[in-house]
């Protein structure tokens, strides 16, 4: 067994490589969420019923089961008919199709925070419904889902340690990997540990700034 | 599709199922408790503070899945061996205590200041106000999140088959492993939790709409 430090030099490279891959996974994640997200919300507050009832059983049916029978489902039972997909692919669609159902309750409830008086002025000065909506209603509405829409996003990444049960080699499976050859269980996961906890709290600082920003507005009577 | 396997399997799966709910009871239950002792800690100053900070932040900044192989792979280094099912119940009921503590540190930091001052203008130690007059209050407003909180816990039993406690998903990967009828029984997996799970959101829902109608 190599000593201590040894063990350290050979072991932090490896978790890192795994490191970043949570974050690709979790980068694109996150930006496929709240895409799908939108259009789940936009589908739970469509005038046409059937697609209001569309958009609520979507919402249901995933933030009603575990994120880890999604995966295994998509990544095991979608062979079955036909479609097979990679675990990276398996792994980045059942995380982004799962946190869509979350950010699309945070979207919804964003746009109905905006205040009706905002819609009926906008409509008053002449916007089209398209411009209503593009220039008044979305910028409100999305300064209001940002602080709930952070916390999806930070769930999000700790849920990509998931992926590892199907065989990604991002951080959780990297950690395995190392116990598994060189025993030393406590560290190993120790540092694994650690590094989520960097990569939560990195995450959380820059939605922290982007939030100070996007929200200063609301700061102006403080100065 | 072979959906005469899930007939066969369906007894095996409804055990798997029964310790699901078992997992999840135990990890509410003890999960609620040392939850609500954490998150009244936070509302204390000093070194209590700090460990039930630290306690909070490590078990709700970090994945479930590395807390149970912590503890259950981990923990036996410094010869604390545990088996898989009392090391995933310990991770759980940690990790499920640290969102607990949040919500009732919330719960008791939403009550406007003035309750705090009135009792103490009527002579109340801190104790007092605390038992008397903020929790009452403050025991209301965390049930929505507490049970919110518990449907996650419920879906996140699952992360228990990865190290092999047998429960839901745990049945399902064997029935899937002697059947290979992947699709169906992950299927039915998935209709068995949503079956748990959907009736507790639904009152989750109910019970928040009728606490906003309540609350001036």
């Amino acid at each position: 067994m190599p000593g201590p430090a040894q063990f350290w030099v050979d072991a932090l490279p490896a978790l890192l490589r795994g490191a970043l891959l949570t974050l690709q996974v979790s980068a694109l994640a996150i930006a496929l969420a709240a895409a799908v997200g939108v259009g789940v919300a936009a589908a739970r507050t469509a005038p046409l019923p059937p697609l209001r009832w569309l958009g609520a059983a979507y919402v249901e049916v995933f933030r009603n089961t575990p994120l880890l029978v999604q995966i295994f489902f998509v990544f095991f039972g979608l062979p079955r008919v036909g479609l097979r997909l990679s675990p990276f692919q398996s792994g980045l669609l059942a995380l982004s199709l799962y946190t869509a159902a979350y950010n699309a309750e945070v979207f919804r409830a964003g746009l109905e925070a905006v205040p009706r008086g905002l819609r009926e002025a906008a409509a008053a000065l002449g916007l089209s419904g398209w411009q209503r909506f593009r220039h008044v209603v979305l910028p409100v509405a999305a300064r209001i889902s940002l602080p709930a829409l952070g916390n999806n996003f930070v769930a999000l990444v700790k849920n990509s340690s998931l992926v590892s049960a199907i065989g990604m080699v991002e951080l959780t499976f990297v950690a395995r990997d190392l116990e598994a050859w060189t025993f030393r269980s406590f560290e190993v996961y120790g540092m694994a540990t650690l590094l989520y906890l960097a990569l939560v709290l990195l995450l959380v600082w820059a939605l922290r700034n982007v939030e100070s920003r996007a929200l200063a507005y609301l700061r102006v009577g403080e100065r | 599709m072979r959906w005469t396997v899930v007939v066969a399997n369906l007894p095996y799966l409804l055990e798997g199922l029964q310790g699901t709910v078992l997992l999840g009871l135990l990890v509410m239950a003890l999960g609620t408790v040392l939850g609500f002792a954490v998150g009244l800690a936070r509302l204390g100053r000093g070194l209590v503070y700090a460990a039930a900070t630290a306690f909070v932040e490590l078990f709700r900044d970090t994945p479930l899945i590395m807390q149970i192989f912590f503890i259950f792979f981990g923990l036996p280094a410094v010869g604390i061996r545990l088996n898989a099912f009392v090391a995933a119940s310990v991770a759980m009921t940690f990790f499920a205590a640290a969102n607990t503590a949040e919500i009732v540190r919330g719960a008791i930091q939403s009550l406007p200041r003035g309750q705090w001052e009135a009792a103490r203008s009527l002579g109340l130690s801190s104790l007092q106000t605390l038992r008397w007059v903020i929790l009452p209050q403050a025991l209301r407003r965390t049930l929505p999140p507490l049970m919110g909180l518990f449907t996650t816990l419920l879906k996140d039993t699952s992360l228990a088959a990865i190290v092999n406690v047998f429960e839901l998903t745990t049945a399902g990967r064997r029935v899937v492993e002697r059947t290979l009828a992947s699709f169906e029984i992950w299927l039915v997996v998935a209709a068995l939790y949503f079956l748990l799970c959907y009736p507790l959101s639904v009152a989750t829902q109910r019970l928040e709409r009728r606490l906003v109608a309540e609350v001036p």
